[in-house]
């Protein structure tokens, strides 16, 4: 068996009385592409960020490989392999496309050693590549303001893909996406598969069908299942908590 | 090499031969009044900067701005020869004497209780490297307080505003070592290397534009490093930022000391063109002014800024001297201000901005379509 790149442990967040995560434990295998279903609330995006240190746990540990990173500071997590692509996408809206990259692009975090122009050609062809990846390449010299709904999220993806991180959390990918938009994005994410691991939030079963190895169902903040997809889509308590109310689309 | 990127390389050198090539232009008097329009202009760089780079809007720059005042000031004060006629054999400030307890020593280590503190300030060198070294260290320190709690936006205006207040404060009611509100006047000349910067004279003149001409070189330079990029990144989206691994606090904190290190040069040079520094350099209503000049010029625009700064007060002098426009140049100014915000929110960078960019694109359809004779003419 693989290395476990992921380790969620017990994991518990209280919001005054109300436990949006509760004990949950989750591990992810090196280069495995685990897909976290729910209903709305479910607490799948608070579970991202206990993971990614936006919001401190209250019980429970996280690990990256060895390294414990419990409500560490998210540059700091992010620095131990962490990456994350938000619900709302989120890139640099005053800086071009290209730029945005580059952004990601800047493996040496600190200050001084940014004090310094340009790139290098191994990492401009890095851009490139995503460019040509995400399929932004006629967009490389324009405002990310300017881009569609789509395009934003693709820039965001391609972001992480720039930044390299051992892990990839990805909280909705293809929310408001056209189905053109939303194959697009699968071929994205397919291509990520294997090289990182990924943990992504998805309810577009049709993508999730796509894309996924293995599912874990959370329900009211608490793990209700995991397993394959066919395993889940049998799974009579998901079938009653989550899929029963709408079904398998 | 864009032409966009020529044209930016072409007005900062247009702009730096302006103000090199200005002194045949006027009188003495003349260059001392747009020697300060100078300082002006390093304070709106300094502005923008923070503002339009970092997202920082910092409405307590006189703060710094008045330290490096105060700091050149003090060493100035002591080379006066009124300090040196006090009776003393080394110069001790005249103010300190008119308000000495009877039998004090005229002596700066003990004629007050905090007199001692002038002690240093015997050496020129003391008070210029003060002068950038102290605001440095304290945005600095302010930089670390505030943005390591992740306080940001209109939050950071208000403690930065009620810090300068409070320093303005404290000078004034430190009368005895500050001379209060009437500030330090009668000052010596600034010397350095055997030249003597007379404020009237072309050397410093010269001195400030070439203070202005690096720091905006300097500034342009640092924006375009990739530590520029990433403080652009994270006035767009700290959150991102952070998840691409920056530590956000670190690269606002020098970005805000660069800043507040331009003003206190600016203060020293103001100190040496107007020969005296005082409480008002930290008035809030100065503060604001530099804002309002940032925002006319442009404030994602370094040389937008700085232009800007000098431009405003450029106009302004010529309104007063007509006797009725005098009162109304603070409606004027508002009124510029609000007609700027509401109009063209990148201020006239952002214009000359526009305005290029509609010429390149002209002439890239000029190019596309040779064959068309109007459009080759008209070009
Ligand atoms: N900061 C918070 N304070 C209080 N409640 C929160 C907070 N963040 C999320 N919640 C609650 O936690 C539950 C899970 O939310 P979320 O993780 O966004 O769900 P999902 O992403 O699965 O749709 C919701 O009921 C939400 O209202
Ligand atoms: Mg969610």
């Amino acid at each position: 068996m693989s290395a476990i790149a992921l380790t969620i442990d017990g994991l518990s967040v209280d919001f005054g009385g109300f436990r949006a995560v509760n004990n949950v434990s989750i591990t992810v295998f090196d280069g495995e592409l685990r897909v976290l279903l729910g209903a709305n609330g479910a607490g799948k995006t608070t579970l991202m960020d206990l993971v990614s240190g936006k919001t401190h746990s209250t019980q429970g540990k996280v690990f990256v490989y060895d390294t414990d990173i419990t409500n560490w500071p998210e540059h700091r997590i992010a620095r131990a392999g962490i990456g994350r692509k938000f619900q709302i996408p989120s890139v640099f809206r005053d800086l071009t496309v290209r730029q945005n990259l580059q952004v990601a692009n800047c493996r040496n975090p600190s200050v001084l050693a940014n004090l310094r122009f340009g790139f290098s050609r191994a990492e401009a062809s890095r851009v490139d590549d995503v460019l040509a990846l995400t399929g932004l390449e006629a967009e490389h010299g324009m405002m990310a303001a300017y881009l569609s709904h789509g395009q934003t999220q693709w820039l965001e993806l391609g972001m992480l893909i720039v930044q390299d991180p051992k892990v990839v959390l990805l909280d909705e990918p293809t929310a408001g996406m056209t189905q053109a938009e939303t194959r697009k994005t699968a071929q994205i994410i397919n291509n990520l598969k294997g090289r990182h691991t990924i943990l992504v939030v998805e309810h577009d079963m049709g993508f999730v069908r796509e894309i996924a190895e293995r599912i874990t169902v959370l329900h009211l903040g608490e793990v209700l299942a995991e397993g394959s997809v066919e395993d889940i889509e049998r799974n009579p308590k998901v079938r009653e908590a989550y899929l029963g109310s709408k079904g398998i689309s | 090499m864009s032409i966009e990127r020529k044209f930016q390389i072409a007005a900062y050198m247009l702009f730096i031969a302006v103000i090199f090539a200005a002194p045949v232009f006027g009188d003495e008097f003349w260059l001392n009044r747009i020697s300060k329009y100078l300082v002006y202009g390093m304070l709106g760089v300094a502005i923008a900067l923070t503002w339009g780079y970092a997202g920082i809007l910092n409405l307590g720059q006189g703060l710094f701005f008045g330290l490096g005042a105060y700091m050149l000031a003090m060493s100035l004060k002591l080379s006066s020869l009124t300090s040196l006629q006090q009776g003393s054999d080394r110069p001790v400030p005249d103010f300190m004497l008119w308000n000495a307890e009877p039998g004090a020593p005229t002596e700066l280590c003990c004629i007050n209780k905090g007199s001692f503190l002038w002690l240093p300030f015997q050496s020129q060198s003391v008070g210029l490297v003060l002068g950038i070294v102290l605001p440095v260290v304290i945005a600095g320190a302010l930089g670390m307080l505030v943005f390591r709690k992740r306080i940001s936006g209109v939050f950071v205006s208000i403690i930065t505003l009620a810090l300068v207040l409070l320093v303005r404060l404290v000078m004034v009611d430190a009368q005895p070592v500050t001379n209060g509100f009437n500030g330090l006047t009668d000052l010596g000349w600034l010397t350095i290397g055997g030249i003597e910067f007379d404020p009237y004279s072309r050397a410093t003149y010269y001195l400030c534009a070439a203070c202005l001409s690096l720091t905006l070189i300097g500034a342009r330079l640092i924006v375009e490093t990739r530590a520029g990029m990433i403080l652009q990144a994270i006035r767009d989206d700290h959150v991102r930022a952070r998840y691409l691994g920056f530590d956000v606090s670190l690269y606002q904190v020098f970005f805000f000391v660069i800043s507040a290190g331009i003003a206190g040069v600016a203060g020293m040079l103001y100190v040496v063109v107007a020969e005296f520094a005082s409480p008002t350099f930290m008035d809030l209503s100065f503060s604001v002014t530099m804002v309002v000049w940032a925002a006319v010029g442009g404030r994602s625009s370094l040389l937008g800024a700085c232009i800007g700064a000098i431009l405003i007060n450029m106009i302004e002098a010529e309104v007063s001297e007509t006797e009725a426009l005098v009162e109304a140049w603070k409606a004027i100014i508002g009124l510029i201000f609000v007609l700027v915000v509401l109009f063209m929110p990148r201020g006239l960078g952002g214009v000359a901005h526009d305005v290029l960019r509609w010429f390149v694109r002209r002439r890239k359809l000029g190019k596309a379509f040779p064959a068309l004779p109007q459009q080759s003419e008209a070009l």
